[in-house]
């Protein structure tokens, strides 16, 4: 297996990272700003600076097709930031919340985006065009808390949504005019805007951190605080979940997660690495990290000299350099994105951190 | 604006500064209701718990000690009140002292590994915690003749620090935390640190 292509971009937490479409640009969200870096041969370059928020800058993402960005913020805003010759240019959207945006997400369709909050709504928004700018929708029932994460089906229709009341949750997010009427499937058959389609729990109901359908939309996974992930398989409206698995590990709880085809999922979090997992309907269970283990440390070399062995007891009082980490990241992942894939399976994944770097990873 | 009058009548004389705002806003936090957050709990009655003590007994002095604590973590009274909670929290703490700290490592690797294992470790964990958090209280109430005799009123500030040294007078507790501490250790060993965050995070209390 080929090794990680590490990228270390500064010393900071990054919030959230997203690549354009051809993967020439990394859009990361670092502070107040969003830092847009340049593919220069083996590295990313600085090439531009998003400043239109002025509270930390919560998630980004990135339209695939259109190019547009869409940003984010504690200060209760979202921006979407249009590519023009002479550089990106905001277009604030009226979110209507009165607590932080803490994600957001570009529906496939790109007509659309979903905004979590604070203020137990989500803002699902779309381009009006007889007014010339972005309105938005609320989805409040029944949402009893902040909402984490948001995640697209699809078909743009269904969002799944991740909360602190532990429940992920998946609604109808339809909009006339915008929307085609999507073909009834196992989440229900009308589906008019608001409608719950889903309300999920596990048993140590943790916080809900992450959320994501599965390439054929026809399953949801999210991870929670309780360092579990749990599998969702509907079953058509009003009737029970076909299944619902959940898999407690003995790790820290996972931040963000992906699907790899209908049948692996792959999670990172607080571990500071990624992990498999593999199963269906019938079960799901964890294989193992996606780091090899016993590779040398980033700082594992310099310790062999008996000068360096005399001079870390001098500095430090001990010979060996423990404060180094074996994992690439250095602390939390906080964001997994699929990188290069087709058909719903997973060649390449990219991860950032509070550590400040973004690693592209095998899968 | 009827609660507004209401309160304001009632508390004229009263000191209002106390008064719990967050309560009376519906949106508060400490308004949430948790309930929602764990599935629905059948109620245990105290007298189910203490039969089932005396079963869990009764296989720690038939040797069982294993199936002893089996027994009372599959069993944890979720739905129970506080005096059926605190009888079972007995009942786990007699058969973890009984086990010995040779046998603690393999009796948890072969709880882990069958099936629903890791889900009796989580309540295990549980019952460490809730027991190193009640083995302190009784060293407080258990001083009063060092209360009464100091000049200063101790107010009651959640955190018992006329206990005294642990080990000195109450060497009791402090046995029995140390067997807790060794469980705990154990515990996370086989169960690793995924066995805490979901103490914390479980509505399904011991």
């Amino acid at each position: 297996m080929a090794s990680p292509e590490v990228h270390h971009l500064f010393h900071h937490p990054i919030a959230d990272h997203s690549f354009s479409a051809d993967k020439q640009t990394l859009a990361v969200a670092r502070d107040t700003s969003v830092e847009l870096y340049a593919r220069t041969g083996n590295g990313f370059k600085l090439k531009d600076e998003l400043k239109g928020h002025d509270k930390t800058v919560t998630s980004v993402d990135i339209a695939l097709k259109s190019g547009r960005i869409v940003t984010c913020s504690q200060d209760r805003n979202a921006l979407v930031w249009e590519p023009s010759p002479t550089g990106y240019k905001p277009t604030l959207v009226l979110l209507r919340i009165n607590r932080a945006a803490t994600s957001v997400r570009w529906s496939p369709s790109e007509t659309k985006f979903a905004v979590g909050s604070g203020a137990r709504a989500i803002a699902i928004c779309y381009f009006e065009e007889e007014n010339d700018w972005w309105v938005s929708k609320h989805i409040k029932k029944p949402i009893r808390s902040t909402i984490t994460t948001v995640a697209w089906h699809p078909n743009s229709v269904l969002l799944a949504a991740g909360s602190t009341d532990a429940h992920a949750r998946v609604f109808s997010s339809f909009i006339k005019g915008v929307d085609e009427r999507p073909e009834p499937g196992v989440w229900g058959e009308r589906l008019p805007f608001n409608t719950v389609c889903g309300e999920y729990l596990n048993n140590s109901a943790g916080w809900v951190h992450a959320v994501s359908f599965s390439p054929s939309g026809d399953a949801l996974a999210f991870a929670a605080h309780d360092s579990s992930i749990t599998v969702v398989y509907p079953n058509g409206a009003d009737e029970p979940p076909r299944a619902v698995i959940s898999v407690s590990t003995q790790l820290l709880p996972f931040m963000s997660l992906i699907w790899n085809g209908e049948s692996e999922i792959i999670a990172a979090g607080h571990d500071c690495e990624a992990y498999r997992f593999k199963g269906n309907e019938r079960g799901w269970q964890l294989t193992g990290s996606l780091e090899s283990k016993g590779r040398a440390g980033p700082g594992d070399a310099r310790e062999e000299t008996a000068f360096n062995m005399f001079k870390q007891m001098d500095l430090k009082g001990k010979t060996k350099d423990d404060t180094q980490l074996k994992t690439v990241h250095q602390n939390t992942i906080s964001t997994i994105r699929v990188y290069e894939g087709s058909g719903g399976a997973v060649r390449k994944f990219s991860t950032s951190g509070v550590d400040g770097r973004v690693v592209i990873w095998n899968a | 604006m009827s609660i507004i009058q209401q309160v304001s009548n009632a508390s004229l004389g009263d000191n209002w500064r106390t008064i719990n705002i967050d309560l009376l806003d519906p949106d508060s936090s400490s308004n949430f209701d948790t309930s929602a957050l764990h599935p629905a709990l059948d109620p245990v009655s105290e007298q189910d718990v203490r039969a089932l003590g005396q079963h869990v007994r009764q296989q720690l002095r038939g040797g069982d000690a294993e199936g002893a604590l089996r027994t009372a973590l599959e069993n944890a009274p979720y739905g129970g009140d506080a005096a059926a909670k605190e009888v079972h929290l007995q009942t786990v703490t007699e058969v973890l002292q009984s086990i010995k700290a040779s046998e603690m490592t393999p009796m948890l690797q072969r709880i882990f590994g069958a099936p629903g294992g890791g889900e009796l470790l989580d309540v295990l964990m549980k019952y460490l915690y809730k027991g190193m958090a009640s083995s302190s209280s009784p060293s407080s109430s258990s001083t009063p003749a060092k209360r009464a005799g100091s000049n200063l009123t101790p107010q009651s500030t959640g955190f018992s620090q006329m206990g005294g040294r642990p080990g000195a007078q109450n060497e009791s507790s402090g046995a029995a935390m140390s067997v807790l501490l060794s469980w705990h250790e154990k515990v996370v060993d086989v169960a690793g640190l995924g066995c805490i965050t979901r103490c914390m995070t479980d509505f399904r209390k011991v």
